[in-house]
């Protein structure tokens, strides 16, 4: 068979996601609701979203909102400390929950008849969270074992929280959704009740819920549970913004890790900018796929980087183009930064090509396409739309966006984002090899 | 909204939780809020009978098994195929030949380059990945309908003719390397590594399946044909496609892509017994360690043992979901873990009980004399009949969301058939875990578990947590500096202490 497919099929012959049929109302104390049918399995899907992330926290507060997410499973007023799992395992169910900088999600997967069952355990903690200090106390301990586990005593483990703190001045998303040790541990009870009371009230709140029922019986099963939850305050959205970057940073520091590492950042735009969509595309064309720039120059061609990746990371507030490359042992750091920034700085120059675009089209087909796999991942589309872009209609209407997208646009954007004012130059060496008086200050 | 899995993930969450069963409920405070009234929990509604999905089964004249599971939601199309082509085959003196023969299998065919194959599945807005584990490699891949045929090609020909080109060796020998190095500074890793390598012995089920610095840098061009020409074969293998075809299209396009694949004899595998299960503490010492990694377990049964469902089932109690006694006594009452499972890994002539956490490292004596105890308490007492109801409570309800996707429901298939299991016992899954009773656990509990011969590996700062193991009577640890650990040798030790030099490899001839 010949391999010359790399002209791909024009954008137009690119396989389209099956549409959402979803239904949208909202209720008289503001909770949001989007609800689709799919009965292909007798299961359903309820996630409940809260527009509270760590981009709300305080400083001296770090890791409150996703401290708290842990306490939304001690008990409310007919539920027990710990009882809401073990209520949704009996059931041959699934839960879980997660914060982000800017959402705190919970979710329920169960056997389709046990839907009023998981609409009233989200409306008792939702109404009527109450937690001891005595949980209290040791949930704190439980997140600090979780910080110790997935940051600290990994190699690498901190490297977002190194390259978030150095790229930002101001705005929250400087600092890590786990929070610091410090800033846990200064956490107290009141505040918890503070603030269940300000973020978790139902005009703060949406739920998507997917799966195999009658849309009908759900609007009147949600009506019934959520709807007597009392409206709370309208919640407060001030959010100190970054102010521009005026000169390029470069900076080296040290960490316990095996292999040294290297960083290039920009600061880009929201995820719903218009310039996001070509973001995105520039993303896939550097780094998606073995045939990516950043895997194909520093890791196969020249064989300088054990690892090269990175992320256009669009999400509700402006954040970080980011690349990554972990040093390959025989090349010097400097050259290897070096390489990564020329590789990505390459597309203001030379733009991408056909194929490319092309390429990276059909890789968002796949991703729109694979991504709505399981009724969660189909709530999580919904739930986004309607959450962060307010607009239900990007949840299918996006596809056409990236589909547009022209090599023009993403050379436009890759100028307009990638400049020498908005980069941050990283290097992070290992401990052992670092020179003495290294990881001070720009 | 477009969201993909990236190495610097920020999100947190909670791990699968599950509380153990004393979920009494809870005396309010008084803080309640007063207006939000008492309740029941709704009663469900009513619920529909749940059979397994269909599937179609044909096997080639090659010998190539393959399984249609149809599904028109979306315009998609995956597929896996499995050879029996892992540790469990590799000839006993070339550990990691499976892994590292995996990972070449896309890095350039007889007729393709590296290149030529990643810019294909590329362009065609697809992916193919390729692996190997304890008994068996992979070709998966996913795809835009409109590329299935180009997917499928492209996986044939690399499980098929794959070129094993010096360069692309030097250059994959050189990342495999390199990640090593990097997953010797993992202590999650080390921890999984060393507690496989003790309970296994030089059974090929201990062997790091990614090798040793060591073994990867002896491998040969010579080693890597011998292994591929050895084991993939059409009949030695099972393939699985999934999504928006007709079945009739699904097994054309097998037969276009893999038809002209040769048959040809396969050998047995053959191995040494793993050792019986003997009392080991190993210490992997790791200074500065925010958390020690803890693995506690032994040698138990094959997934083909007419015991498994039981003794899973007694597992599942320990620490699966639905009852997870270890998450009960280790994260919800004290606050000293953030997960904690035991789990039965299960393969084709045997299998280890593992039970997985990880603390700070002063609470570490704590932790492991909580975890021994748990164990004990498993074979001593029977369980608690409203634990069991737990676990299967869990397992059977959950039955209508394992098979939610195609895929999953092909893996449930894959497996059946991988093992030589019943493909009717799929039918009957449900029933059969509802007749197992607590004399049953009691018996395989009793039968299997061996708390005065467990294997117990720490990673961490040993001085935080080494004199307190000997007061809590658990005796001399094997003290093993990091520096020192040598995954590939009996002892677990480097012949020669001192700093580990990074092995230069071998050009291929």
């Amino acid at each position: 068979m010949a391999v010359c497919v790399s002209v791909a099929a024009a954008p137009t012959s690119v396989p389209r996601p099956t549409p959402f049929d979803y239904t949208m109302f909202t209720l008289d104390n503001g909770l949001r609701a989007v609800c689709l049918e799919d009965h292909s399995t007798p299961i359903v899907h309820l996630a409940v979203w809260y527009h509270v992330g760590s981009k709300d926290e305080k400083p001296g507060r770090t890791g409150f909102a996703h401290l708290f997410e842990h306490l939304m499973f001690k008990g409310s007023k007919n539920v027990g400390p710990d009882q809401h799992p073990s209520l949704i395992t009996s059931i041959g169910g699934q839960s879980n929950a997660f914060t982000d900088e800017d959402t705190t999600v919970f979710w329920e997967t169960v056997p389709a008849q046990y839907l009023p069952e998981v609409l009233w355990l989200e409306a008792d903690r939702m109404a009527s969270l109450d937690v001891s200090d005595e949980k209290f106390k040791t949930e704190r301990e439980v997140v600090k074992e979780e910080r110790r586990m997935r940051f600290e005593n990994v190699p690498y483990g901190t490297l977002s929280e190194i390259i978030d703190d150095k790229a930002f001045s101001t705005h929250p998303y400087k600092h890590q959704t786990i929070g610091t040790m410090a800033d846990l541990d200064a956490a107290t009870i009141d505040e918890v009740r503070a603030f269940h009371d300000t973020y978790y009230v139902p005009n703060d709140a949406t739920i998507a819920l997917v799966g195999d029922f009658d849309t009908a019986q759900a609007r009147d099963l949600i009506t019934r549970y959520l709807g007597p939850v009392p409206k709370g305050k309208p919640v407060p959205r001030d959010i100190p913004a970054e102010p521009p970057h005026t000169a390029e940073e470069r900076d080296t520091v040290t960490e316990p890790w095996p292999l040294p590492a290297v960083v290039v950042s920009y600061h880009i735009t929201y995820d719903g900018h218009p310039d996001s969509y070509p973001l995105h595309v520039l993303d896939k064309i550097l780094t998606d796929g073995d045939s990516s720039r950043l895997y194909r120059d520093l890791v196969y061609e020249k064989q300088m980087a054990v690892a090269a990746f990175g992320e256009a990371k669009l999400i509700e507030n402006p954040n970080l183009f980011y690349a990554v490359a972990i040093v390959q042992p025989g090349h010097k750091p400097e050259d290897v930064l070096q390489e990564l920034e020329t590789t990505i700085d390459r597309v203001k120059t030379d733009g991408v090509t056909p194929d490319e675009l092309n390429r990276a089209k059909r890789q968002f087909a796949r991703d729109y396409v694979f991504g709505r796999d399981t009724d969660q991942e189909k709530a999580l589309q919904l739930a986004h739309a309607v959450v962060i872009h307010n607009d239900i209609k990007t949840a299918d209407g996006e596809f056409d966006l990236f589909q547009n997208v022209t090599a023009a646009d993403v050379q436009r954007v890759a100028r307009t984002y990638f400049t020498p004012e908005s980069r941050m130059l990283l290097t992070i060496l290992p401990r052992a090899v670092a020179p003495a008086r290294s990881g001070g200050g720009k | 909204m477009i969201r993909r899995a990236v190495a610097v993930g920020v999100s947190v969450g909670i791990a699968a939780m599950v509380v153990g069963t004393s979920v009494a409920m809870h005396a309010q405070s008084p803080a309640q809020p007063q207006s939000w009234p008492r309740m029941e929990m709704p009663a469900p509604l009513t619920a529909h009978p749940v059979p397994f999905p269909p599937y179609q089964i044909r096997t080639l004249p090659n010998g190539l098994q393959v399984l249609v599971v149809l599904h028109h939601e979306e315009p998609s199309v995956s597929f896996r195929l499995l050879v029996r082509a892992g540790a469990a085959q590799e000839p006993s003196g070339k550990p990691g030949v499976a892994s590292f023969a995996a990972t070449l299998l896309d890095q350039g065919t007889t007729t393709k380059s590296a290149e030529q194959i990643a810019d294909a599945i590329d362009a065609a807005g697809g992916e193919i990945a390729t692996g190997s584990d304890n008994e068996l490699a992979y070709v998966n891949g996913a795809v835009l309908k409109d590329r299935a045929d180009l997917a499928l090609g492209l996986a044939a020909d690399i499980a098929e003719h794959p070129a094993f080109a010096a360069e692309e060796i030097d250059r994959q020998r050189k990342q495999a390397l390199s990640s090593l190095e990097v997953s010797y500074d993992d202590p999650s890793y080390l921890a999984s590594a060393v507690f496989d390598r003790i309970v296994f012995g030089l059974h090929p089920y201990g062997r790091p399946n990614e090798g040793t610095q060591e073994s990867i840098a002896k491998l040969t061009r010579d080693d890597l044909v011998a292994f591929h020409r050895t084991w993939f074969a059409p009949n030695n293998a099972l393939l699985a496609i999934v999504g928006d075809l007709t079945t009739d299209e699904a097994f054309a396009a097998a037969d276009r892509a893999f038809g002209s694949w040769p048959r040809k004899d396969v050998p047995s595998p053959t191995s040494v017994e793993p050792p019986a299960p003997a009392r080991r503490l190993v210490i992997v010492d790791r200074p500065g360690s925010a958390q020690t990694e803890i693995r506690v377990g032994q040698l138990s049964i094959a997934r083909t043992s007419p015991d498994y469902l039981p003794f899973d089932l007694a597992v599942h109690v320990l620490g699966g979901e639905g009852a997870n006694r270890l998450f009960g006594v280790l994260r919800t009452d004290r606050g000293l873990t953030y997960g904690a499972e035991a789990e039965l890994h299960a393969y084709r002539t045997s299998g280890e009980l593992v039970a997985d956490t990880n603390t700070r490292s002063p609470q570490t004596g704590e932790v492991l004399r909580l975890i021994v105890e748990e164990i004990a308490r498993l074979k001593d007492e029977p369980v608690d009949p409203r634990e069991l109801r737990g676990a299967k409570d869990y397992i059977e309800g959950s039955f209508p969301i394992t098979i939610e996707t195609p895929s999953n429901i092909a893996l449930l298939v894959l497996n059946q058939l991988f093992y030589g299991l019943d493909l009717k016992d799929l039918q009957t899954f449900p029933q059969r875990v509802d007749r197992v009773s607590v004399a049953d656990l009691q018996r395989v509990a009793n039968l299997y578990l061996k708390p005065d011969a467990l294997t117990i590996v720490l990673v961490g700062d040993a001085s935080a947590f080494a004199d307190e193991l000997k007061a809590l009577g658990f005796g001399e640890a094997d003290r093993i500096p990091l520096a020192d650990l040598d995954l590939g040798s009996p002892t677990l030790r480097r012949p020669t202490s001192g700093p580990r030099p990074l092995p230069q490899p071998l050009r291929p001839r």
